[in-house]
């Protein structure tokens, strides 16, 4: 005899996760699973605990760090290696115990971007966030020490002016 | 604040697992030695608040962004970065427009659980 095949539920046994989250830059859909602890917030920004990060084909490569509790606070993030192909990871052995991490090649890498007045974008090299996937957990590392500037121009300093 | 007066080699406790020493007092500053959990972060003071004050200033410039420029931004981040290889050429006219690629936004933060 055959067995029966197995039938599609339609009910979803799981209470849905699924977020809408709006921010400055448009509404997002977001997984509450997808949520990255930060211990200790950001500086600035320390009851913020829980973000989530957001993309959309609209923005990429930029993304948006959306903190879902504390202090409203959205951010606009790039990760770092796509600005300066060179960056490299700056993570002293403290930090590296702190994220628990065993490959710091799956470690997710942004740098937060600031806004001039005018309209220019610079990102903060110097003091990026990296997030553990395997964790998800994250913070933004501070080295005492970095060549890496506070605010790296995007795109470069000397953009020609866009024409038309 | 308080305040304390130690002498080198003395320390201060503070919570349940922060210590901080002085090692040594010079013309130069006090050295200090802080032990700490690895979850407690420390930090330089003026490093923390020039780190914050730029985060303060970053959430601050999200608020009047609007979208046009987040594309201005992105059209932005996809040129190369200055003196990384040769000087970009100009772009030709008629190249596709940013906007018009499709391409896959960089993959959020993954499921995987420990």
């Amino acid at each position: 005899m055959m067995t029966e095949p197995e039938r599609s539920i339609d009910i979803d046994p799981e209470p849905t996760t699924r977020i809408t989250v709006e921010t400055r830059f448009g509404v997002f859909e977001a997984d509450l699973r997808d949520m990255v602890t930060f211990p200790d917030g950001l500086p600035g920004f320390e009851t913020c605990r829980r973000f989530v990060v957001l993309s959309s084909l609209e923005m990429a490569p930029i993304q948006c760090l959306h903190a879902v509790d504390g202090a409203p606070a959205s951010f606009l993030a790039i990760d770092p290696r796509l600005v300066l192909p060179s960056y490299r990871s700056v993570l002293s052995q403290a930090d590296k115990l702190r994220l628990g991490i065993a490959d710091e090649a799956a470690l997710l890498w942004l740098a937060l971007v600031t806004v001039a007045e005018d309209n220019s974008g610079t990102v903060n090299l110097r003091a990026p966030i990296v997030i553990n996937p395997a964790r998800m957990t994250g913070f933004q590392v501070m080295p005492h020490n970095s060549l890496y500037p506070l605010r790296y121009p995007l795109g470069g300093s000397d953009r020609e002016t866009e024409k038309g | 604040m308080l305040v304390f007066s130690r002498k080198r080699d003395e320390a201060i406790v503070i919570g349940d697992g922060v210590e901080v020493r002085v090692l040594r007092i010079g013309r130069d500053g006090v050295r200090l030695g802080i032990q700490a959990p690895t979850s407690v972060p420390v930090h330089r003071r003026e490093i923390y608040d020039l780190i914050r004050a730029e985060n303060q200033t970053a959430a601050q410039a999200s608020v009047a962004t609007p979208t046009a420029l987040v594309a201005r931004l992105r059209q932005a981040a996809r040129a190369p970065a200055p003196g990384v290889g040769p000087a970009p050429a100009p772009r030709a006219p008629g190249a596709p427009d940013a906007s018009s690629v499709a391409g896959e936004p960089p993959a959020p933060a993954a499921r995987h659980r420990a």
